[in-house]
């Protein structure tokens, strides 16, 4: 008698750890980039690339359906590759974008639009890393698309291409 | 027993962070309980990437600005998730990560105790 309780709770003791590591597997233990997908952009305020004197705060007050934020830089390649679509976005849908210019030196932000062209309504500085952080961006490119409640409705980490720029589509029509 | 004791002793010892690292001041602290999203499997506090170095200064305006780990520890996790944390918050979804070490640790002891009381017993 003793030894048949014995043996069932350790048979029910192996159960539970069945159960809790296979529990423990199947749960999301990877970094999730879209935690703030859902939440009201946090407020931040920044310089104008083109005029630093002139300020803006988002998110933005304009009566927009859809906005888009890009978080970008001139010494970054992938921004380099994702930059026409940007350029389609704004030309075929209509869409304002905002850009965050990421740690950037002003005269190669300037050429670097100049030379691939310039598809934002307002650029502004982010000169140390903490405007890209209040919004919970981890670094360029990044791209995030907000509706007119100012809530995050789409966020892309990583350069945009043909798929991402299709799901953008998708979201802002 | 006296072994036993001893190595319990160490054991809350070494999990004791004051004494583990007496030098370490608060901001510190809070860096090496942060994961750098940016690296592989580094806390903030051994990362030198942009993303690590741009969140130290933020999370250092912070504590000048006199807040709580707490309320760091809100901000980031409003932003990034718990993922950004090594030691994950007390809740519903962690209590089996933070409890269940400890079960397995009672249910150890009173295993031990049972053997060596009543192995005591069965020899006198």
């Amino acid at each position: 008698m003793k030894n048949k309780l014995k043996s069932t709770s350790i048979f029910l003791l192996f159960i539970s750890f069945f159960v809790i590591f296979y529990y423990a597997l199947q749960s999301d233990t990877k970094n999730n980039t879209q935690i703030m997908v859902g939440s009201k952009l946090p407020n931040i305020q920044l310089s104008s690339l083109f005029n630093p004197a002139q300020k803006i705060s988002l998110p933005s007050t304009e009566n927009e359906n859809f906005y888009l934020i890009n978080i970008w830089s001139s010494w970054c390649v992938p921004c380099r590759d994702e930059h026409p679509f940007l350029v389609k976005l704004k030309n075929d849908n209509q869409i304002k974008i905002f850009g965050i210019n990421y740690k950037d030196k002003t005269s190669n932000a300037l050429d670097f639009l100049s030379k691939l062209g310039d598809p934002f309504y307002y650029v502004g500085v982010d000169s140390d890393g903490s405007k890209s952080i209040e919004i919970g961006g981890y670094g360029v490119p990044e791209t995030y698309v907000i509706n007119s409640d100012g809530i995050i409705v789409f966020k892309h980490v990583g350069p945009i291409n043909i798929t991402t720029y299709e799901k953008i589509v998708a979201v802002i029509k | 027993m006296k072994n036993l004791l001893f190595l319990l002793i160490i054991f809350f010892l070494y999990q004791q962070d004051s004494f583990a690292l007496p030098s370490q001041d608060r901001e510190v602290k809070i860096y090496k309980n942060i994961r750098c999203l940016a690296c592989q499997g580094q806390t903030l506090n051994d990362s030198n990437s942009d993303f690590a170095n741009d969140l130290k200064k933020v999370i250092k305006r912070k504590l000048d600005n006199n807040e709580t780990d707490q309320q760091i520890y809100s901000y980031l996790t409003a932003r990034y998730g718990d993922w950004i944390l090594f030691n994950p918050p007390v809740k519903q979804s962690t209590l089996l990560l933070w409890f269940f070490p400890v079960f397995i640790l009672v249910i150890g002891l009173l295993i031990l105790y049972k053997r060596t009381v009543f192995g005591k017993s069965k020899l006198s």
